[in-house]
Parts: structure tokens; C-alpha cells; sequence
């Protein structure tokens, strides 16, 4: 290496601009008198929205630090959904944290340190690096789940999440451990040189294993439900969009890189990873079924659409459909990001709200969404718009990010998968559609409270817009993505 | 601009232009949203004056191609051949119809009813436009949202287990089909466009047959054929009256219209490999459906399972590939379409009367609402295919064409169905007897009104329709002509490359058979 690395500096400018803004939104806190913060959530979206045209704007590809991380059209897509989830859920969190009197400017800081974190993963194509990226993401978000402190539900998913995201990070780094025995190397590029060498098998398996955790696939989805139902609910939005983002750009990574030295099929690693996209898909589905807490059937159909996100990265490691895969992931990540924050964001404006002490038993009911549609008709329509989307009926976005991923999957060859894959989501029309059900058809039971704020409002028409407009012209951000959909 | 896209996104429009007016101004949206589908009525007519049916002309018409999604090979690309215009402008007399049928009827939520009845009618001509597999897929599944309201919320005390049923059937059905479309797009260079796709398909026997299958399956369903009805009964009748009549009327002649554009000419080998266990199963439904009939004592019910065995009639002559049979069939999707859409609203009339639909508590109401019953007698009538009525022409060209064809053992397809026709004759006249003949035995049936002006205008174009179509079908079977035609040759074609014996066509007559083959060997020493 020669002279000052510029151009590896620049490259982690949005990374750069995510941490100044936590640390600024940390020291405005320490330094507030007026007790007045809504400026807090704007300044959070105004620094994720520079973080995002950074990214984008200086788009430079190449190796950053000697390959420890990348910059590519893949990442910088990344860094925008990441980006775009921060914004959105700071403005989702804003009223709903202010009705609960606990609005504090440490809540922004830790959700910007942990897109920064978001961020630096999606770069990663390194072991040591990826460890440290998912270590800044996860412990941010183990704090932001334990936000109110109060009551028995967060401290249990806090607790829950804490424990089974170390037992991951720990399968991670141990496996990362066996992986550089056999390798010599941390640096993804160098993994296909261990291949061969039982180490190899074990440490990738266990990485693997500890990426599956983040992404939530079964059979290491256990710990989903109770913490997305239990964490202040934007910030389950928050995990729901961003988290799992993050982790998709890892374990994509990971995977091709361990799957270069094979031929065109997928072979070993890929075979387990399909393996687990068919298990996420039946299970995450099957799960949401029953479920009458909609903030819960939400957690379980967020574990349903990464054995759909998984079906995308295995046919990216077919190689000549890996570019449309990848474009479809992306595509699809971007999608599911804005849905499912919308989703939360409506689950919170409804939830029913703890009367000092006494936690309500069921705050997201389904019974709390009947006859929505005649108090609120607005709320319902943007509800019902996220639910069709999750659902992929078209002419919504969430329609065409599955088109996008199934079309990979058959051009790649995995036929089985892409018909578990439209089967499960036959599966999935019913449970969504029951909240419509519920919201359109049901008399309204007595009035409840509803929360309603400008900033919630902008983060509501924002997600429906992308909704909406992406499921009549979805052209642009396709473009987009199939620019992004290479790996550098 | 393009004329079928206005007529396609006209209803959508009004439906948008509808979300913004005030909710209180009940009488406005009324008006507007009957304009608004008077509007596109009119211009659908267009389309009908415009359609050249000569032996020339181009196969679709009124075509408009242009990029929509091209970095996934989706195009809008629309266009209409004979069959399509004509359900086409089926859909586009029914819904005003409906609209006018529920002034009454629907007094709740009305600018949400109006909205979902709009955006269903852009779904369902979009359906029949649509010649990109994508386009025709959206529009086919955007069709299930507002249907699923329709039915969720105006529909009677059952209605959501019915809404429920009736989403997740037809949309567990056509997800299948979506794999089979982009199947399809790895296989024919690319592309999602319906000429290309039919044109360039290269796959291999066994795949065209399982493509086949996901395509029928989705078809099926929406038809629907037995064994796949259950989900009918229920949704027809807890569905409120507009939406069973858009049900009847257009939602089921989706399915056969996709057999008929899609399954039949994309897959002709496998569909020659699979059309005597459909042919049989129409037959099956065909019996089934009148049999049920038979005993339903819920008028709306029976209608529905009279919908069954009909539909089985269209499936019958489609599977027949003969071209007889092939017109007879597309007839009878608008006859069914418009008879069986006219029993609905009467049913839905008498319900608003009486607020029952049980044939029990009515009977001798001929006296009471002679209006009302000579209407009812007249619908029956051509639902049952009276000669005269439109229902006779196309169950006649339906059982001639069957007979005639190379199906196997036509002869007793065709005694089949026509058993079923009988059957179909017996159930509704008892329907009509018990309803409306005999004494009148209930009190509260003495002072039910006959029809008002307005039901009048919802009734008088079925009537007029019924006669027209019955008694000069010409214009009506005219544009159907070439559709017919390029199908029997495109299965001609298939013939040829699979060889072996005719498989599809007529067979001439046995009463000519002497003359020809008289005149195949003029000279015998």
C-alpha cells in the first residue's frame, strides 16, 4: 500500500456521516433545556438522507482498505434501504415514543449508530470486519429493544434478543476463527482456498449458521416472534427493514464467495442454503396462520418473506442467473423495507397503550383494527395497500418483487423452490387479508385512541407512495437495481 | 389516444376522480359513476363498429404496444380479437346495469361501492385486453381485491367466510399459473408478450403439459368446473346482487376465455392430450350442476349451481375443437353472461321486496307482479334455450358441434349435455312455478310492488338483449368467426407435427357420409 488510501476514506463517508449524526444527536440531548425534541427525529431523517447521497453520489467502485470491504452498486444499495429505513422509522418512532413520554435523543443516536453499522456490513467481504459491523448493528438494537424499560414483554424480548444474538455473534466469530485455520485468511476472497479441508466445512457451516440467525431463517428464527413483538414497535420496524437488509448483503457475500471455486450448480453450501429458504417459507407461513396479535403474525410473516429473500440468494449463486437474482433481491429488500415499515408503523399507531403499571393484555388484537376503515378510512386504505403488498397481489410493489425473485429462481433452474414459493404465499393471502377482513368488514368496536402526528403522516403517505407507484411503474428502481446487482 | 386503453382505464378514472369527492354527496357519486360506465358503454360501441371481421383483417385489433417494465420484458401491449370484443362489451353493458340496480339496494358505504365496482370493471376488460402474460396476469389478480370487498362487505349474513373462500381458492389457483408465465419467459426468447410467446415456444412435451396444467387449474377454478365449484355456491349467493350479477356474468367467463386465448392455443399438443378428461368432467358438471339445482330451496343457490352446469355447456364445446362447437361455445358465454346476470337481478328484486331469498315464502306472485314475473318467464326461458331466445343458438351449435367432433365418443358427450339441457328446462320452470304460479299462500307477498321505472331500465336491456341475440345472432357471431378459425387451424397445425389420426374439426354428418364418400370414388368398374 501506497500513500494515504483517499479513495478508502471516501468510500466510508456515509458511514462517517451516520456516526457524526449519532454523536451530534447524543451531545443535543445532553444539551437540551427546552425539553422540546421534535427536532430530533428530523435531524435523524436529514443525516440518513445525506448518508444515502453519498453513497449514491460517489460511486466509486472498488476494493476499500486492501479488500476488507467493498464499494459497489450492491452496497450503495444497500446503504440507501438502510438509509431510507432509518428515516422512515425515526418518523414512525417520533409521536409514538412522545405519546409514551419517553422520546429521548439517545433513541435516534442508537438507531443511527446502528444503520452505521447497517452500512459497513453491506460492505464487508471481510470476517474480522464483518464480526465488528454486526456487533455495532446488534448491540444498538439490543438497547433499542430494551427502549422502555417498563413491563414484562420488553425486558423478556430484550433479554431474549440479547442472548440469542450473542450465541449467533459467537457461532460467527468461531466459525470465523475455523475458517481463517483453514484458509490463512479472513478476507472472503480467499475463502475458496480452504475448500476441502474439513475446518472449511465447519467454520463456514457455523458462520453460516450465525448469519441465519440475523436473517431470521428457520430453524434459527426462534427468537422473532417474541422480540419483534415485544420491541417498541417502530424499532421492530426498524429490525423488520434494516437488520435484515444488512444481514442479506452478508450472507449474499459470504455465499458466492464460498461458492466461487464451484461449477455452475450450486453445490454444497447452496444446497443448504435452499434448504432453509424451503423450511422459512412452509414454517414462517404456517406460524403467521393462527396468530391474532397482528404485530406477531407480522414477526412471523417477516421470517415468510427471508425464506422468500433466501430463494433469491441461492439463485444468485447460479452463475448466469446471478445478476437478475441479485437484482431481484435487492429490488426486493428495497420493497419489503418500506412495506413492512408501513405495516408497523399502522400496528403502532393502534396499539393500546399501558395504563401505568398494568400492561394490556392484547394491545395489537385484531379486534383493535375492526371497523378501521369507517373511523379512519385513510389509515385502513394505507394498511390495506401494505398487506396486498406483503401478500404480493398485484398491481402492488410487493407483487413485482416476488415476480422478480421467482423469475431468478426459475431462470436459475430451482423450479421446486419457486413453486413452495407461490404456494406458501397462496398460503399468506389468507392471514393478511384477514386484517382487511377485519378492517373493512367488521363494525367498529368503541372508539380507540389513535395516534396521529405530521412526521407520522409523512412516514405513512412516504411508504404508501413507494407501494404504489413501484406497482405501476416499477421501471426505475429496477433499473436501478439491476445496475446494483453486481458484486464487485 | 388509443381507443381500448381509454375504454380499459375510463372506469379507473371515475373510480379516482370518485375517492375525492366529498363522502356525504351520495346522490353526485351515483351519478357519476353511471356516467362514467354509460361512457365507456358507448365507446365499447365503438370498438364494436370499428372491428373489421373480414378474412383479412388483422387477427387484434385496436392494438397498442409500449414499454412498461422492459428491463423485465414486460410490455403493455392490448388489443382485441373477435372474442375479446365481445366480452368486452359484455362487461361493459353489465356494469351500468349493476350500478342502476343498486340505488336501492346498496344504501351504505356508497362511494366505497361505487369505487370497488369501477376499479373491477377497468380489471375485468383489462383481463380481456391484455396481450402481454404480465398485463393479462395483474389485471386478473387486481380483479380479486375489489371483488373481495364486494362481497366482504355489502354481501348477506355469511359473507365472510364467503369472501374468504372465494380469495384464497381463486388466488391459491392462479399463483401456479404465474410460474407457468415465467416459465414461459425462459422458453420463447424472452418475453412476455402473448404473439411472441405463442409464436416462438419451445419446450419440451412434458413441460408443455405440466404448463398446461397450471394454466387450467387457474381457468378451472374461475369457471368453474367440477370438482372445483365449491367455492361458487357460496360466494354467489352471499354476494350482494350487483357483484353475483358481475360474478355470473363476467368474473366466470374469465376462465373459459383463457382456455380459449391462452391454455388451448399456447399448449395445443398437451391440450389435445388432456381434452377428453375435461371434456368429460364438463359433462360431469353439466349433470351435477342441474342436479343440485334441482334441490336447492335458496333461489340464489340455484341460480349459482344452474351457473355450474352452464358453464360446463361452454367448457363441453371448447374441449369439442370443432368449429360449430367452438362458436356455440363463446355464444353461450354471452348468454349465460346476460341471462344468468338477469336472474340475479330479479332475485336481487324479489329480495328487496321480501327480504327472503327461500322459494317457499314465495308463490303465486304472477298475480301480484305481473311486470315482474313476465320478465322472469322471458329470462327463463332463454336461460333454459327456448329457440327464439339467445340461449337456444348457442346450446344448439354447442351440442351439434359435440356431436360432430372428434372428441371422444361425441355421441354420448352430446346425449349427455343434452340431458343436461333438459334437466336445466325441468328445475328452472319448477323454479318459476313454485314462485310464481299457484295461489298466493303468503300474506305479506299481496302488497309487493311491481317493477318501478328505474328497475325497468336495469331489466329492459337483458330483455332486449335476450331477444336480439336470439333471434339475429349475425352480428354477434360475425366477429367471433376468425378467432374460431385461427384456433382449429392452430390445432390443425399441432396435428400435423404430432401425425397420426385428425384429432380435431368436423366430421361430416352420417347423412352426408354416403354422398361424399360417393363422390371420393366416382368410378367402380
Amino acid at each position: 500500500m501506497t500513500g494515504f488510501p483517499t479513495t478508502s476514506f471516501a468510500a466510508l463517508l456515509p458511514v462517517a456521516i451516520l456516526t457524526l449524526g449519532a454523536v451530534v444527536l447524543l451531545l443535543s440531548e445532553a444539551f437540551l433545556v427546552s425539553g422540546k425534541r421534535a427536532y430530533q427525529s428530523g435531524l435523524t431523517v436529514a443525516f440518513a438522507a445525506a448518508a444515502a447521497v453519498a453513497a449514491l453520489a460517489l460511486h466509486r467502485p472498488g476494493p476499500v482498505f486492501d479488500g476488507q470491504g467493498t464499494l459497489d452498486g450492491f452496497s450503495a444499495f444497500v446503504t440507501a434501504i438502510v438509509c431510507a429505513g432509518l428515516a422512515l422509522s425515526a418518523l414512525v418512532g417520533a409521536s409514538w415514543l412522545e405519546a409514551r413520554g419517553s422520546e429521548r435523543g439517545e433513541f435516534y443516536a442508537l438507531a443511527t449508530f446502528g444503520a452505521a453499522g447497517m452500512v459497513l456490513l453491506g460492505m464487508a467481504t471481510d470476517l474480522l470486519v464483518a464480526f465488528v459491523s454486526i456487533e455495532v448493528m446488534s448491540i444498538s438494537t439490543y438497547a433499542l429493544a430494551a427502549w422502555l424499560r417498563r413491563g414484562l414483554r420488553p425486558s423478556e424480548a430484550a433479554f431474549k434478543y440479547l442472548v440469542l444474538g450473542a450465541v449467533s455473534s459467537a457461532l460467527f466469530v468461531y466459525g470465523s476463527a475455523l475458517l481463517y485455520g483453514a484458509c490463512g485468511s479472513t478476507a472472503f476472497a480467499k475463502l475458496p482456498e480452504g475448500q476441502g479441508s474439513p475446518l472449511y466445512l465447519v467454520g463456514m457451516g457455523l458462520a453460516l449458521a450465525g448469519v441465519a440467525f440475523k436473517v431470521a431463517a428457520v430453524p434459527f428464527h426462534a427468537w422473532t416472534p417474541d422480540v419483534y413483538e415485544g420491541a417498541p414497535t417502530p424499532v421492530t420496524a426498524f429490525m423488520a427493514a434494516g437488520v435484515k437488509t444488512a444481514s442479506f448483503a452478508l450472507l449474499v457475500r459470504l455465499l458466492l464467495a464460498a461458492e466461487t471455486g464451484t461449477a455452475v450448480k450450486v453445490a454444497g453450501f447452496g444446497a443448504l442454503v435452499s434448504a432453509l429458504a424451503l423450511l422459512t417459507m412452509i414454517a414462517g407461513n404456517l406460524l403467521a396462520l393462527p396468530q391474532r396479535s397482528v404485530k406477531r403474525m407480522l414477526a412471523y410473516s417477516s421470517i415468510a418473506h427471508a425464506g422468500y429473500l433466501l430463494i433469491g440468494v441461492v439463485s444468485a449463486a447460479v452463475a448466469g442467473a446471478r445478476a437478475q437474482a441479485l437484482a431481484g433481491l435487492l429490488f426486493y429488500l428495497a420493497v419489503y423495507s418500506a412495506t413492512v415499515i408501513g405495516a408497523f408503523a399502522v400496528v403502532g399507531v393502534l396499539e393500546r397503550r399501558a395504563e401505568g403499571e398494568r400492561e394490556p393484555a392484547d394491545p395489537w388484537d385484531l379486534s383493535r383494527f375492526s371497523g378501521l376503515a369507517r373511523r379512519h378510512p385513510a389509515l385502513a386504505f394505507a394498511m390495506a395497500v401494505f398487506l396486498l403488498s406483503l401478500a404480493g397481489i398485484p398491481p402492488t410493489a410487493g407483487f413485482f418483487a416476488k415476480l422478480y425473485v421467482f423469475r431468478a429462481a426459475i431462470g436459475a433452474g430451482f423450479e421446486m423452490l419457486a413453486i413452495v414459493g407461490v404456494l406458501t404465499s397462496a398460503l399468506g393471502a389468507y392471514y393478511y387479508l384477514r386484517v382487511v377482513l377485519y378492517m373493512y368488514m367488521r363494525p367498529p368496536e368503541a372508539e380507540a385512541e389513535v395516534l396521529s402526528a405530521p412526521s407520522l403522516a409523512v412516514a405513512l403517505l412516504a411508504a404508501v407512495l413507494v407501494v404504489v407507484v413501484l406497482g405501476v411503474a416499477a421501471e426505475p428502481l429496477v433499473r436501478l437495481a439491476a445496475a446494483a446487482g453486481t458484486l464487485g | 389516444m388509443n381507443l381500448l386503453s381509454l375504454v380499459v382505464f375510463l372506469p379507473l378514472f371515475g373510480a379516482l376522480t370518485l375517492a375525492v369527492l366529498p363522502r356525504d354527496e351520495v346522490g353526485q357519486h351515483r351519478v357519476l359513476a353511471l356516467s362514467v360506465s354509460l361512457a365507456t358503454f358507448v365507446l365499447s360501441l365503438f370498438l364494436w363498429t370499428g372491428f373489421d371481421a373480414g378474412s383479412g383483417a388483422a387477427e387484434f385489433q385496436f392494438e397498442q404496444r409500449s414499454a412498461w417494465l422492459p428491463s423485465l420484458g414486460i410490455g403493455y401491449h392490448v388489443g382485441l380479437d373477435g372474442v375479446a370484443l365481445l366480452l368486452v362489451l359484455l362487461t361493459t353493458v353489465l356494469t351500468p346495469v349493476v350500478i342502476l340496480s343498486a340505488y336501492r339496494a346498496v344504501a351504505e358505504r356508497v362511494k366505497e361501492f361505487l369505487i370497488a365496482i369501477l376499479v373491477l370493471e377497468t380489471a375485468m376488460i383489462g383481463t380481456f385486453a391484455a396481450l402481454d402474460l404480465v398485463l393479462f396476469y395483474v389485471f386478473w389478480e387486481a380483479m380479486l381485491v375489489p371483488m373481495y370487498l364486494l362481497i366482504g362487505i355489502w354481501g348477506s349474513q355469511n359473507r365472510l367466510y364467503a369472501t374468504i373462500k372465494f380469495f384464497v381458492y381463486t388466488f391459491a389457483a392462479s399463483v401456479l399459473m404465474l410460474l407457468a408465465i415465467l416459465y414461459v419467459y425462459f422458453h420463447d426468447g424472452n418475453t412476455f408478450d402473448y404473439l411472441e410467446a405463442r409464436r416462438a415456444l419451445e419446450v419440451t412435451p412434458q413441460a408443455a403439459r405440466w404448463l398446461f396444467l397450471a394454466f387450467a387449474l387457474a381457468f378451472a377454478v374461475k369457471v368453474p368446473m367440477f370438482p372445483l365449484h365449491t367455492w361458487l355456491p357460496d360466494a354467489h349467493t352471499e354476494a350482494p346482487t350487483a357483484a353475483s350479477v358481475i360474478l355470473a356474468g363476467v368474473l366466470l367467463k374469465m376462465g373459459t376465455f383463457g382456455f380459449f386465448r391462452y391454455a388451448l392455443p399456447l399448449f395445443p399438443e398437451a391440450a389435445l392430450s388432456y381434452r377428453g378428461a375435461i371434456a368429460a368432467l364438463a359433462v360431469v358438471g353439466i349433470l351435477y350442476g342441474a342436479m343440485m339445482s334441482f334441490v336447492q330451496t335458496d333461489m340464489k343457490r340455484l341460480v349459482a349451481y344452474s351457473s355450474v352446469s352452464h358453464l360446463g355447456f361452454v367448457m363441453l364445446g371448447l374441449m369439442a375443437l370443432s368449429a360449430e362447437a367452438l362458436t356455440g361455445s363463446v355464444y353461450q358465454m354471452l348468454n349465460h353472461g346476460i341471462s344468468t346476470g338477469a336472474l340475479f337481478l330479479l332475485v336481487g328484486l324479489l329480495y328487496e321486496r321480501r327480504h327472503t331469498r327461500q322459494i317457499a315464502d314465495y308463490g303465486g306472485l304472477g298475480k301480484v307482479t305481473p311486470a315482474l314475473a313476465a320478465v322472469f318467464v322471458v329470462v327463463t326461458l332463454s336461460s333454459i334455450g327456448l329457440p327464439g331466445t339467445n340461449g337456444f343458438v348457442g346450446e344448439f351449435l354447442i351440442l351439434s358441434g359435440t356431436w360432430l367432433s372428434r372428441l371422444g365418443a361425441p355421441a354420448v358427450m352430446a346425449a349427455l349435455g343434452a340431458l343436461g339441457v333438459i334437466l336445466g328446462a325441468v328445475y328452472m320452470l319448477l323454479l318459476v312455478e313454485r314462485v310464481f304460479f299457484g295461489p298466493l299462500r303468503k300474506e305479506e307477498n299481496r302488497t309487493l310492488g311491481d317493477l318501478s321505472v328505474r328497475e325497468g331500465f336495469v331489466l329492459g336491456p337483458m330483455v332486449a338483449l335476450i331477444l336480439l341475440m336470439g333471434l339475429l345472432p349475425q352480428p354477434f357471431l360475425r366477429p367471433v368467426k376468425p378467432a374460431v378459425d385461427r384456433l382449429v387451424q392452430r390445432f390443425q397445425a399441432a396435428e400435423v407435427r404430432l401425425g397420426g389420426e385428425t384429432r380435431v374439426g368436423t366430421v361430416p354428418p352420417a347423412i352426408a357420409r354416403p354422398a361424399l364418400q360417393a363422390r371420393a370414388r366416382p368410378e367402380r368398374p
